[in-house]
């Protein structure tokens, strides 16, 4: 159970004088829920970015499943099977939910001028197909949401934008999932349903791996296996919840900047 | 329809009434001389639009609209074939709708480009262009069949435009606009500095023949004499009906969903595997495509072009259009299309002012209605399906 999904060394992500992340070892173990948190500013969400592709590493090595991908585009780093959530919601909100969760399914579509202009049947085929997937998403998470596919994201309330975030970056089936504060935005009790069904989503890609940045402590309690601690681009501490919030450096970490 | 409503005209029988309604009225515009005709015309005409905006007819207008598209475009054919026939001895009414045929299908390429995909374009008038001048050259330099002008004037400008990608590749939002318009501006020069080109006073382009059935002369079948305009407006309808079709299926497709991906939020889409320099290559070849080819046509159709057909202020006005009939709506760059040509080419007081009345009416709509007349709405992939 302890196969290493990711492995980041000595990962380091400078903006100019200023390092976001500063020479990091993270690693993630398949099957867990690792919980990543740090005061505002310490590098959280631009460890995602870097994973990811948005930004190049300045050095160090970011290994998945055995791939260094280290400095792939966004593009080929999704390929490999990571997919995200964005801490200020990234939907299209004009676009139908349907569109919004058939972006995150873009590795399966056939995106070949010919058979999507001239060979309809092809196309259609595989639009039934995408329409079964995010209705069974859909309906793990919101069953009113079916019958309302092709109304623009942008009427929703803030907990269904999250749920259908979360269709997104899971319809392509990724092996590793970043969730950056899927809690941003809402109330405790919508915040504690958004988690479960997060949590019961994992039979539908199996062996999901998730990666939890999260500011509420008591989200991380309940969901995490382990947690890394952030402070200023560098690994204050690594370990489960409970010796996490008992670590005096962690306390310092926290009450020197603002209070969790 | 299937809720129950004190009185229910079936969605067919509306469709039907609104286009002869629209051909009645478009009949009466055309054919009327008198500016005060025209005026109480337009103000009808505005009237009217202002009226099914506020009623509850209009939600079931598009109810039905939506649920009868096919019968809609059908009708929308008939309309222009029912005009062409009225006007079949006018020659200038006849050069109007063609006209207008042929400036949608360019405005439908600047909606792959700027509507969809967001990819910004000063010069679709060059790429029009492009068109017109390339079949002037393969008219006269060779013996191709006219017909094959269409499709390469189209790739010769898709080839063209492919020295503005990178540029437009690598910078983003002002900058890529700048380089569209450097472009519009040395396209202007470089046709007047160019004698094979005719120089500024342009080159005469032969006309379409097509079979044996030359676009030149006036049809005469049996007693009815036609103005050979008839001719372009047929086949300036058929090459609409392709190009309509064609948006039209890309934006249903998983290719539009793309286009609209890299439109919306490059970064986000990119972590999804969305390839954004693709797409952007893609929407802004289809468009300059689309613009060759109806400028291939258009030049026929003129006899004579000139660096004067194309200039920037084209450019603007194509754009204007696009601003104006809603951004992403292939209906509404029909209708705005339509309204920008014919109004100032009747409403004659208008016509020294109409780039100052474009400015205020686009700087209207930016203002009060940003969608454009009629809004884009969410996609739907296959026609009727319930949104
Ligand atoms: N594109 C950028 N250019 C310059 N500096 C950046 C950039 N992105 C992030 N930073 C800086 O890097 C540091 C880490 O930011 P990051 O967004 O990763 O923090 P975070 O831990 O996610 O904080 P929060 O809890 O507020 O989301 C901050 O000081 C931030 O200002
Ligand atoms: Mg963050």
């Amino acid at each position: 159970m302890s196969e290493r999904i990711l492995d980041c060394t000595a990962l380091t992500k400078r903006f100019g004088g200023l390092a976001a992340l500063n020479a990091l070892d993270i690693h993630v173990d398949r099957g867990e829920v690792l919980g990543l948190v740090g005061p505002n500013g310490s590098g959280k969400t631009t460890f995602f970015n870097v994973i990811t592709g948005i930004y190049r590493p300045t050095s160090g090595v970011v290994t998945f499943q055995g791939r260094d991908i280290s400095g792939l585009p966004p593009q080929r780093v999704y390929h490999s099977g990571i997919a995200r959530t964005f801490q200020r919601s990234r939907l299209c909100l004009e676009l139908s939910i349907f569109d919004n969760i058939m972006i995150g399914n873009h590795k399966r579509l056939d995106l070949g001028l010919w058979n999507n202009i001239f060979r309809r049947s092809r196309f259609e085929a595989q639009y039934e197909e995408g329409m079964e997937r995010a209705a069974r998403l859909l309906s793990a998470l919101n069953p009113d949401l079916v019958a309302r596919m092709f109304r623009p994201v942008g009427d929703l309330p803030m907990i269904d934008r999250r749920r259908i975030e979360i269709c997104r970056a899971l319809v392509g089936r990724p092996s590793l999932l970043l969730l950056d504060e899927p809690s941003a935005g809402m109330t405790h009790d919508e915040t504690r349903q958004l988690m479960d069904e997060i949590l019961n989503m994992g039979s539908y890609s199996d062996g999901l791996t998730i990666v939890l940045i999260e500011h509420e402590m008591n989200v991380i309690r309940r969901v995490t296996d382990r947690c890394v601690v952030l402070n200023f681009g560098q690994k204050l501490f690594e370990g489960v919840y409970d010796d996490v919030v008992a670590n005096p450096v962690v306390q310092e970490a926290y009450l020197g900047k603002d209070v969790e | 329809m299937n809720q129950p409503r004190d009185f229910v005209i079936p969605g067919p029988v509306f469709c039907i009434g609104l286009a002869v309604f629209a051909a009645i009225y478009l009949a009466l515009f055309l054919s009327s001389e008198s500016q005060a005709a025209i005026l109480v015309y337009m103000a009808a005409g505005g009237m009217v639009l202002l009226l099914n905006n506020m009623s509850e007819l209009k939600p079931r207008l598009s109810e039905a609209i939506k649920g009868n598209e096919r019968l809609c475009n059908r009708l929308a054919v008939a309309v222009v074939l029912a005009l062409t026939a009225a006007f079949h001895a006018d020659h200038y009414t006849l050069f109007l709708i063609g006209t207008i045929l042929l400036y949608i299908v360019v405005v439908l390429g600047l909606n792959v480009q700027l509507g969809f995909t967001g990819v910004i374009n000063f010069s679709c008038a060059s790429f029009f262009g492009i068109g017109g001048y390339t079949s002037a050259m393969l008219l006269s330099k060779t013996s191709l069949p006219p017909l094959l002008a269409l499709p390469l004037g189209g790739v010769c400008a898709a080839v063209v435009g492919s020295i503005l990608l990178l540029p437009v590749l690598r910078t983003s939002g002002h900058y890529a606009a700048l380089v569209t318009m450097a472009f519009a501006l040395l396209f202007r020069i470089f046709l007047e500095v160019n004698d094979a080109l005719g120089g500024p006073q342009g080159v005469p382009v032969r006309s379409m023949s097509l079979a044996g059935w030359d676009f030149g002369s006036d049809l005469v079948i049996g007693d009815l004499q036609m103005s050979f305009y008839v001719s372009y407006v047929l086949l300036g309808l058929v090459l609409l009906c392709l190009a309509f079709s064609f948006v039209r299926r890309i934006e249903r497709s998983w290719i539009g969903l793309s286009l609209d991906a890299v439109r919306v939020d490059e970064t986000a889409s990119a972590c999804f595997g969305v390839d954004v320099a693709r797409w952007k290559i893609t929407a802004f070849t289809i468009g300059n495509f689309l613009s060759g080819v109806a400028g291939a046509l258009y030049a026929m159709m003129l006899a004579y072009i000139s660096p004067a057909n194309f200039t920037f202020g084209d450019s603007l006005i194509f754009l204007s259009i696009l601003l104006l009939g809603g951004v992403g709506n292939s209906w509404g760059v029909v209708m705005a299309t339509a309204v920008v040509v014919l109004v100032p080419e009747k409403f004659q007081v208008i016509q020294e002012y109409r780039y100052l009345i474009y400015s205020a009416l686009v700087l209207l709509m930016i203002v009060f209605r940003p969608h454009g007349i009629l809004p884009r709405k969410t996609r739907i992939y296959r026609p009727g399906e319930a949104a």
